[in-house]
């Protein structure tokens, strides 16, 4: 019964939230929307017993997915005003569409006959006593690694494209090279030497790195010619 | 008696209690993690901290809370209220929730499910969630900036850790947090996958934007990021959620590499000492190094942290798992569960 | 636990070797600073060519517990597929050297679309077919917006991208009916389940023809083709070549297999479908094709039209037909690859052109340049002795025979009609006024320019191993 009664509570919810993401005046609150239809939909897989694939989808798609939706939503300011005057001018045609598409199911549905059986296949398939994330481990890696790889590939695809499309590497940007830093020594860096007291360093000028290899002139921008001139003087005159 | 505890309205009430019993020492920790905090980052610059409210300032807790409490909620005008209310509270409630699977001893947990890894991977994801909102709601520069640091910063350095639960996964067969801990009698996951603990626990600040990666609230640059336009219990409530993530971690630290409840030698003297009480002095240790490294490490540069995460943890950790599932493989050493 | 023997494994290995190939080349170009994109280009090409040796070699039959099926069907649709690849990725050395597009990710995209496209081939069960033509389609949407500077490019990815993953959407709700309706996804099941026609349910049908609907999108046919002549005209001209055959290739395979094998008992149901599909692809592409300037977006309306005549074929239903369809694709890929080839060799110092105007006069400044032109459009405009003619001939034959005359009249028709926009081609080359000449053409040009040529002009000479070998093939799907 308190199964029965959370599945209503969920699908109402989960069917009321998705609602929501459609007709939400505010994007962002779409998308907070959208995230709460997840979740009831997590909860659903729950009740039919598929723990795993209830976890998967929050860590996923609330987890990852949803958030950089979230971002993008938030960075772009779209014009909903704008949209939805287009919305308004193409809403009979799409109800047009939605009408028909849904009488055709309406005929399709009706000559659909569950079989007897269905129903108690219907939640917890598979082998009992083996936990859920076992049995499906076991035919995504032997029945279905075929699609399992190629799914993997489509996800390479992705990740090339997107470097593909976006990534500029603009060439003058500073780049931090940690080894660098660290294997630097002291003696690159620091002069040390002996001042008399009482005559101060007015006239020795700016002191700065005295040797630098050629291809790090580019993480020390600060250095210039005018500088090692500085230095070479300031050499030269404690010498 | 027994029989009314096997009823639906007994198990509620048998429910209720447990999560009672384990809500109220977090959140009592969670006080004290506050003053423990002051009290080592004070001994660590030479300086005595809280003592003035009770002995050894041990109500400076109580005071701070009472004083949160009496304070004006402030809301700002240009907010959008529903979501700026709720955030706080979506923050705290995500810390809290997430010790539902958290076992304290062989079975004390309230809810054995069998994902229990996946679950709390789940609950450490959503966090971003309460910052981001908290940010976005706020209708502020600073705080927007501070939400898009934290979101990308906890978004990157979930896969790492996820790839780090995965491998301690693989070696144990099973998702489930009790098991977890029980394939670690003969030794504990620090030791064979001693680079992961490294990782996971880094991983783990970074998760709950602790020094040195608190870029998300960076008080000298962004005063305090998300949290700027936040007063009295609001701001509490983020705070009350930071501390218990905190103690969250390092609860998963514990159970995933430092061997849960269990004493380090079952030999007589250690296995005298009760499980919980192990737990919990571990969860201390882990608390006290989170302290220890803001105590000691200058905050991150927001690109050397993305480099961390991506260029360094996520390589590192896949070969890591990579190898591990290698080794397991060829020594017959897989876990051979139903 | 996993008995790799049953699984055959083996099978798949063209596919294995080419993605292993794609991913090394691609660690190879990402890892190697200096310039890689003609040494990844012409790996590339390597590997395709190491590939095609494989499926030739390859034995026959089902593998990965039936998701995947080698035959001959398979073996004929890869080697082909795999040879327009190549094609597609000699014609892009020189254009990208001028375009700014030495990337060494185009090859390697180019690569994993082929393993798509292979999967697409191989496919015995729809999941394996989605998934086929999702990687595919993904490497294709990333192709078409590779100059990411121009606008052009851009628009032609981000529109072919967002009714490509409507057609998808469309393609996975047709399969989850089927799937609903019938209770498997894989074909020869399917096939056993619905080899009682009468028996079929109304859901199915309808799951089919949102199956068709997916695919007839990315083949471009009418009433799904809108996106054909923006994509194609914004669209790096090489890759324009190459979306052009290739992909046109495995997605009509795909059509022809998913029709033949699981559904082949409802060819009533499907076969008025498709007649119509094909009708309808026939006139606009010979109609709309005649007021284009540009000659991009001409080859697109002209691609929309030999979709159409292809289609004629499978609406055959029979060995026959499906014979007509795989020669009039042969012939199709090697004319379209030579168009684009004497297309993207239209260059006047340093700069593109894309105007069917620019080719005036062609015949005085660049006679070899003219005369490969010509050897194609009078090859797609149905000119005896050229391939076009073959190819149509083969299928006109195969609707005859299968008694579907008002087609075969219709595709007579709009030949006519459409051979009018071709011949203007030559006209212009050869009765107008000359402009100053095109800049020297590179050796990659000519020589894909020239093998297509060669294999157009002489195909009618030695018909008999391409005829036997698509025979062959055509027989696996109808015994």
């Amino acid at each position: 019964m308190i199964a029965a009664l959370a599945f209503y509570v969920f699908a109402a919810i989960l069917i009321g939230s998705a609602a929501m993401v459609v007709s939400a005046r505010n994007p962002v609150h779409s998308v907070l929307f959208l995230i709460l239809a997840f979740f009831n939909a997590a909860a659903l897989f729950l009740l039919a017993g598929a723990e795993f694939l209830a976890m998967i989808l929050v860590i996923v798609y609330v987890g990852a997915v949803a958030v950089l939706f979230l971002f993008v939503v938030m960075m772009l300011d779209v014009d909903f005003a704008a949209l939805r005057g287009g919305f308004q001018r193409y809403l009979p045609v799409g109800l047009m569409v939605g009408l028909v598409l849904l009488i055709e199911l309406g005929l399709v549905l009706s000559g659909w006959k569950f079989l007897p059986e269905a129903a108690s296949i219907r939640f917890a398939p598979g082998v009992s006593n083996v936990s859920n994330t076992a049995q499906l481990g076991r035919l995504i890696y032997t029945d279905y690694v075929f699609l399992f790889q190629s799914a993997g590939l489509v996800l390479l695809v992705a990740m090339i494209g997107a470097i593909v499309l976006t990534l500029r590497d603009k060439g003058d940007s500073r780049r931090q090279v940690i080894a660098r830093q660290i294997a630097r020594d002291p003696n690159h860096t620091m002069v040390m030497m002996n001042l008399a007291s009482h005559v101060g360093t007015k006239d020795l000028g700016y002191l700065r790195p005295t040797e630098t290899e050629p291809e790090e002139a580019g993480d020390m921008p600060e250095q210039d010619h005018h500088e090692h001139a500085a230095q070479d003087v300031a050499r030269g005159g404690h010498h | 008696m027994a029989a009314f505890f096997h009823t639906s309205f007994g198990i509620l009430i048998l429910t209720v209690l447990q999560a009672l019993a384990i809500i109220v020492p977090v959140l009592l920790g969670m006080a004290y993690l506050t003053l423990a905090e002051r009290k080592v980052l004070a001994a660590i610059q030479l300086r005595k901290g809280p003592n003035m409210v009770g002995p050894f300032g041990l109500f400076q807790p109580f005071a701070d809370a009472i004083k949160m409490l009496m304070k004006e909620t402030i809301i700002p005008s240009g907010a959008n209220r529903v979501l700026f209310l709720l955030a706080p509270m979506l923050t705290f409630g995500l810390a809290v929730i997430a010790w539902a699977v958290i076992p304290v001893n062989d079975g004390w947990g309230i809810a054995d499910i069998n994902v229990g890894i996946l679950y709390l991977f789940a609950i450490s994801s959503l966090g971003v969630y309460g910052i981001i909102i908290a940010g976005w709601a706020s209708n502020s520069k600073y705080a927007f900036f501070g939400a898009l640091r934290s979101a990308a910063q906890m978004v990157s350095y979930e896969v790492s850790i996820g790839f780090v639960m995965v491998t301690v996964l693989i070696c144990v067969g099973s998702l489930n947090l009790n098991d977890v801990v029980l394939a670690q009698r003969t030794v504990w996951f620090c030791v064979p996958l001693f680079p992961m603990f490294i990782i996971f626990f880094i991983s783990g600040l970074a998760e709950t934007n602790r020094s040195p990666f608190d870029l998300a609230e960076g008080e000298s640059e962004i005063v305090a990021g998300f949290m700027v336009e936040y007063s009295a219990m609001t701001f509490a409530l983020f705070f009350l959620g930071e501390y218990t993530n905190m103690i969250l971690m390092s609860a998963m630290t514990t159970i995933l590499f430092l061997g849960g409840w269990l004493p380090p030698f079952d030999i007589a003297p250690f296995n005298w000492i009760p499980g919980p009480l192990w737990f919990v002095a571990k969860i201390m240790f882990c608390l006290f190094v989170f302290i220890w490294v803001r105590g000691t490490f200058p905050r991150f540069r927001y690109d050397q942290l993305m480099r961390l995460g991506w260029k360094v943890f996520l390589p590192f950790s896949l070969i890591w798992l990579v190898l591990t599932a290698g080794v397991l493989v060829f020594m017959g050493w897989l876990p051979h569960v139903v | 636990m996993t008995n790799w023997t049953t699984m055959n494994w083996t099978l798949a290995i063209p596919e294995i070797v080419l993605s292993c190939f794609a991913m090394a080349i691609l660690v190879f170009g990402a890892l190697w600073k200096r310039e890689s994109f003609r040494m990844c280009s012409m790996m590339a090409v390597g590997a395709l060519l190491v590939t095609a040796m494989l499926v030739v070699s390859n034995s026959s039959g089902i593998g990965y517990r039936g998701l995947f099926t080698n035959d001959s069907f398979s073996g004929f649709i890869k080697l082909l597929v795999l040879v327009s690849s190549a094609l597609g990725i000699i014609v892009s050395l020189d254009y990208a050297e001028h375009e700014n597009l030495r990337r060494f990710e185009f090859p390697v995209l180019i690569m994993l679309c082929t393993v798509g496209m292979m999967i697409m081939a191989s496919a015995s069960n729809l999941m394996t077919l989605y998934l086929g033509l999702e990687l595919q389609s993904l490497a294709i949407y990333v192709l078409a917006a590779f100059a990411r500077d121009q606008l052009r490019s851009s628009e032609a990815g981000l529109k072919y991208f967002v009714l490509g993953a409507l057609a998808s959407g469309l393609l996975l709700y047709g399969i989850s009916l089927i799937y609903g309706f019938s209770g498997s996804m894989a074909f020869d099941r399917l096939a056993t389940a619905l080899s009682d026609p009468t028996k079929a349910s109304p859901g199915l049908i309808v799951g089919i023809v949102f199956v068709i609907a997916g695919l007839a999108f990315k083949i471009s046919a009418v009433p799904f083709h809108m996106w054909t002549p923006d994509v194609y005209e914004g669209a790096p001209t090489p890759v324009t070549s190459f979306m052009g055959t290739a992909p046109k290739v495995a997605a009509m395979a795909l059509l022809v297999r998913a029709m033949a094998t699981p559904f082949g008992h409802l060819l009533p149901q499907w076969q008025q479908l498709i007649v119509l599909v094909s009708i309808a692809s026939m006139l606009l592409g010979s109609l709309a094709a005649i007021g284009q300037t540009n000659i991009k977006r001409l080859m697109a309306y002209s691609s929309i039209g030999h979709m159409g005549y292809t289609l004629i074929g499978l609406a055959a239903g029979t060995a026959v037909g499906i014979r007509g369809v795989l020669i009039y694709l042969v012939t199709y890929v090697f004319m379209n690859a030579g168009t684009f080839a004497c297309i993207i060799a239209m260059r006047r110092r340093g700069r593109m052109l894309e105007k069917v105007s620019d080719l005036s006069g062609l015949a005085k400044t660049d006679p070899g340049l003219a005369a490969a032109l010509m050897i194609f459009m009078f090859s797609m405009a149905g000119i005896p002795p050229f391939t076009g003619f073959w190819g149509k001939y083969f299928i006109f034959t195969a609707a005859v025979q299968s008694g579907l005359w008002t087609l075969a009249v219709i595709g007579v028709l709009t030949s006519v009609i459409g051979a009018y926009y071709y011949l203007r081609i030559i006209k212009v080359m050869y009765f107008d006024e000359a402009h100053e000449a095109f800049d020297p053409r590179p050796g990659s040009l000519t020589f894909v320019g020239g093998v297509s040529a060669i294999f157009t002009t002489v195909f009618f000479l030695f018909p008999a191993p391409l005829v036997g070998a698509a025979e062959a093939a055509a027989r696996v799907l109808f015994g």
